[in-house]
């Protein structure tokens, strides 16, 4: 019989991440919990978009990991027995003026350089995909094998099938403190547990349950605010961004009005299956100020305007926001921790956890299982801060 | 009874929030997440202290005095244009 409050693994948060890797180290056969401060996804995960996507990814390892998280999503489609509104469509990048187009062409051959389905698009090719878009988009770029899916749906899913493995879910517990004496003691608003591994999947608030065992973990929380259109006509069939994302989130150099760049404003719309559709979006380090800042939200509704002019008459009948999990290189933390050993880091996605959560709970998986990993783990390592420190 | 709806937005009825709420053991946002009642075009604000009170009464769950499911600005559905403006 297996003990309710003891397990091989414990992972510590309920966001996608946490369940992803809940799925798939359950599904290994190994005795497996998960211990979430609140309900399943309550936090990043249900305050985000649904892109799997690389059309946003630097391209090399960054784009290749998106990939293979991308197969793995396919094969969950099939896997898993609660529907997660999976589509895969393709998404599109759009491009402001001529000077973003010359990069769009740049990166198109790169990406298709590194076998990535990759297609630049013109003026009449954008018109096709909405009759909402401005007239003067000089055009942009489609990568073939981007999807959508609704996050949320998704953690229940992933956590219905790891239960039929086994897996022990304790929401509702928030963890106080952790120590390790032999197992791992894990202190809770719901009692005690203990484990002989520990996953650390709380995302944005994984730094507090590293600090409960001396492990600084360089994340910080980079706010976004979403708008909520109501249902009304269909916009367009696949996600939308604009190309000016991606010089904000790598924190590039690029042409824009003061306040878009401020508020690191980018568009974003997403159409979503109960037929509304979500515009996006913004990126500040303001700490954990979950409040909507109405100056971000007049400039993210002006860059939508700049590229949807026809959707003025278009109601939006929500706002939210959510945290980001930052780290200076935009690359998450997937690694075992050395100075504490079995002690696992699985987050630092910031604008990624959607797109990568399936391959992060394989490769902990792997790295648990001390299989050979799916892809190279190496630039994920939780150490490459502290050499970087010592390089510069 | 159980055909009665409770999110006209949406259109979700009593029945569908009973089995998810059983099935699930789940608080009023979970219950939201999973059934879109409360995520329409009036933003919950017609059918939320219904849903919470389902929810009470089936868990057991007492009404706290902070609000279970919470109410996201615009106060009412503003279009783009104006919000823009």
């Amino acid at each position: 019989m297996t003990n309710k409050n003891h397990a091989e693994v414990a992972i510590i948060g309920g966001g996608i991440v946490g369940c992803a890797i809940a799925y798939y180290v359950s599904k290994a056969g190994i005795d497996c919990m998960l211990i979430e401060k609140g309900d399943l996804a309550s936090g990043t995960s249900s305050r985000c978009d649904g892109n799997i996507s690389i059309v946003d990814k630097d391209p090399g390892f960054d784009s290749l990991m998106s990939l293979a998280s991308q197969e793995l999503t396919a094969e969950l489609e099939k896997d898993l027995n609660l529907p997660f509104e999976y589509r895969s469509l393709g998404s599109i990048l759009v491009c402001d003026n001529d000077a973003e187009m010359e990069v769009a062409k740049q990166w198109v051959n790169i990406q298709n350089q590194a076998g990535l389905k990759f297609k630049l698009l013109d003026r009449t090719d954008i018109r096709q995909e909405s009759p909402y878009f401005a007239d003067d988009i000089p055009g942009g770029l489609e990568c073939e094998t981007d999807s959508l899916i609704n996050p949320y749906l998704f953690c229940y899913s992933l956590i219905d099938k790891a239960k039929q493995y086994g897996l022990k879910l304790h929401t509702r517990a928030e963890v106080k403190l952790v120590s390790k004496k032999g197992d791992f003691l894990i202190e809770t608003t719901k009692g005690n547990f203990t484990a002989k591994k520990i996953v650390n999947a709380a995302g944005v608030w994984s730094p507090f349950i590293g600090k409960m065992l001396d492990i600084e973990i360089p994340i910080k929380p980079r706010k976004g605010h979403i708008m909520v259109g109501g249902r009304q006509k269909p916009i367009i069939m696949r996600n939308v961004m604009e190309f000016g994302y991606l010089m904000n989130k790598f924190q590039r150099e690029r042409i824009a009005d003061s306040k878009t760049l401020k508020h690191g404003v980018a568009l974003v719309l997403e159409p979503t299956e109960s037929q509304n559709f979500l515009i996006g979006s913004s990126r500040q380090f303001v700490g954990f100020d979950a409040r909507i800042d109405y100056d971000v939200v007049q400039t993210m509704a002006r860059r939508a305007l700049r590229f949807f002019p026809k959707l003025d008459d278009f109601n939006m009948i929500r706002t939210y926001t959510g945290f980001r999990p930052w780290t200076e290189d935009h690359l998450p933390i997937i690694s075992e921790v050395e100075e504490v050993p079995g002690f696992y880091i699985a987050a630092g996605h910031e604008g990624d956890g959607i797109s990568l959560a399936t391959i992060t709970g394989k490769l902990i998986e792997e790295m648990i299982t001390e299989k050979e990993t799916t892809i190279s783990i190496e630039p994920l390592r939780y150490d490459r801060f502290n050499k970087n420190a010592v390089t510069m | 009874m159980d055909k009665v709806i409770i999110c006209r937005c949406e259109e979700v009825d009593l029945e569908e929030i009973k089995e998810t709420i059983s099935k699930y053991q789940c608080s009023a946002r979970e219950i939201k997440l999973r059934t879109r009642a409360g995520m329409g075009y009036c933003g919950g604000r017609t059918c939320r202290p219904a849903l919470n009170a389902i929810v009470a009464e089936i868990s057991g769950e007492k009404l706290r005095h902070e609000i279970p499911l919470k109410i996201q600005p615009p106060i009412r559905p503003v279009s783009l244009g104006k919000i823009g403006g």
